[in-house]
């Protein structure tokens, strides 16, 4: 026991056999344990790292003589150096402007809710129905999940993210968790970059 | 008047049940930590909203700021033999098995296997800063692709992760076993976030010519939007 040693001793008198104390002083032990507590506390990582998900397609050998798929309800997204945004809707030519926006809550996310508010107000819908559902019910919610599936590949919207030499690799993350929250349905990284026209297009922005 | 006699007590306080606390949360967090892998470099991931976990097997290739990557892999089984195979294709004479061992507990590497021999004879610190100092992987795709590291470390990885669990379903089948089938190692980048993601691009480019096209990119938290 942590005990302070007050000194003494009997004044005199009758000489007795000392008791010998039981007691133990543990304030090295408490001073270890919370030394080793403190240790593991300290590097102890408790959160596992958590993961966004991201599927290629496989690299295709004869990219020239593939079918162009046609795309009515398009906008290419260009991510390019300060983590600056442009966007433009539909079919690029001569008379595309883009439009500046900025990874805030009232930007990109603001342009992609509009776009998307179909399939977002289709799929809370179905988030509706499946909370109704017992959990014991399988089939009744398999079904539901057939129907976001269907609902999901019947949008229209298709979102090209582009990027340049100097965007950075958290711009594009940031961008694909804009599009994961706004529930976009069909969404592609382009690895080609900027086609020559976004280029210039791009750069008098930049200089303006 | 008589003096007040202050009793003499001993300030004495019963620290039994403070020391069994302190070792119960000991042992607790002793049991329950898992340390974290030394790394040679240090990345600064972007965050996400995503709140899917890390999958429990990983190929980790690690971005640094400047574009260099380094690789590891969880279970160490895989990593040997995948080790095991790329030193064969390209004619480096082989380590010796506890070579394998100790190489397998190092953590991420980013050195070419030409080094490797050299690498392994070094000290512990010294190593670390040789990993420091390395230039990571190469996965210059200019030549032939099957001349690119990163690519076969890819594509033995993804062959090896397949009999891997092939093997494991197995014996869990002879054991009469419950399965897990999660279990199965996955492709991951942590990348840092001022890399260019032009850097990012082309090594997951490497990464797509050995036909993975699975990727998990590991963020950081950030908490979801309401609404």
């Amino acid at each position: 026991m942590a005990e302070l040693q007050t000194g003494g001793g009997d004044s005199g008198g009758k000489k007795r056999a000392k008791k010998q104390s039981t007691r133990v002083d543990m304030t090295p032990l408490v001073d270890l344990a919370f030394l080793l507590l403190t240790f593991f506390v300290l590097t102890s990582t408790f959160s596992k790292p958590k993961v966004l998900r991201m599927i290629f397609p496989e690299k295709l050998k004869d990219p020239i003589n593939q079918k162009v798929p046609e795309v009515k309800n398009g906008l290419t997204i260009l991510l390019t150096e300060n983590n600056r945004i442009f966007f433009y809707n539909g079919a690029l030519d001569k008379n595309t402007v883009l439009t500046e926006t900025d990874f805030s809550k009232d930007g990109i996310r603001k342009v992609l809710v509009e776009r998307n508010l179909g399939l977002i107000k289709q799929l809370q819908e179905f988030e509706k129905e499946l909370d109704k559902i017992p959990a014991a019910d399988t089939a009744a919610k398999s079904k539901v999940l057939a129907k976001v599936k269907d609902a999901q590949r019947k949008s229209t919207l298709v979102v090209l993210v582009k990027t340049d030499d100097k965007a950075t690799y958290k711009n594009m993350i940031d961008m694909m968790d804009e599009l994961l929250i706004t529930q976009i349905a069909k969404y592609f990284p382009v690895d080609e970059g900027f086609m020559p026209l976004e280029k210039t297009l791009v750069q008098n922005q930049l200089k303006s | 008047m008589p003096k007040v006699k202050m009793p003499r007590s001993t300030p004495a306080l019963d620290m039994t049940p403070m020391v069994d606390l302190a070792f119960l949360l000991v042992t607790f967090f002793m049991l329950t930590s898992s340390f974290r892998a030394p790394e040679p470099v240090i990345v600064d991931p972007p965050t996400s909203t995503t709140e899917v976990q890390i999958p429990k097997q990983v190929f980790l290739a690690t971005i640094d700021a400047k574009g260099r990557v380094f690789i590891d892999i969880t279970n160490n089984n895989v990593k040997i033999k995948v080790l095991k195979k790329i030193l064969k294709s390209r004619k480096v004479a082989q380590l010796s098995e506890e070579d394998f061992k100790k190489f397998a507990g190092l953590g991420p590497i980013g050195i070419s296997v030409k080094e490797l021999a050299t690498f392994m004879e070094l000290e512990s610190n010294e190593r670390t800063a040789y990993s420091e100092a390395a230039k990571g992987i190469p996965y210059d795709t200019s030549s032939k692709i099957n001349q690119c590291e990163l690519y076969e470390w890819a594509l033995e990885t993804r062959l090896e992760a397949h009999n891997d669990f092939k093997e494991r379903e197995e014996e869990a089948k002879l054991k009469n076993m419950e399965f897990d089938k999660s279990n199965y190692i996955q492709f991951a980048i942590k990348a840092d976030g001022k890399a260019p993601y032009k850097t990012v691009q082309s090594i997951i480019a490497v990464f797509r010519e050995a036909k993975v096209k699975n990727f998990q990119m590991i963020t950081g938290l950030e908490s979801s939007p309401t609404n």
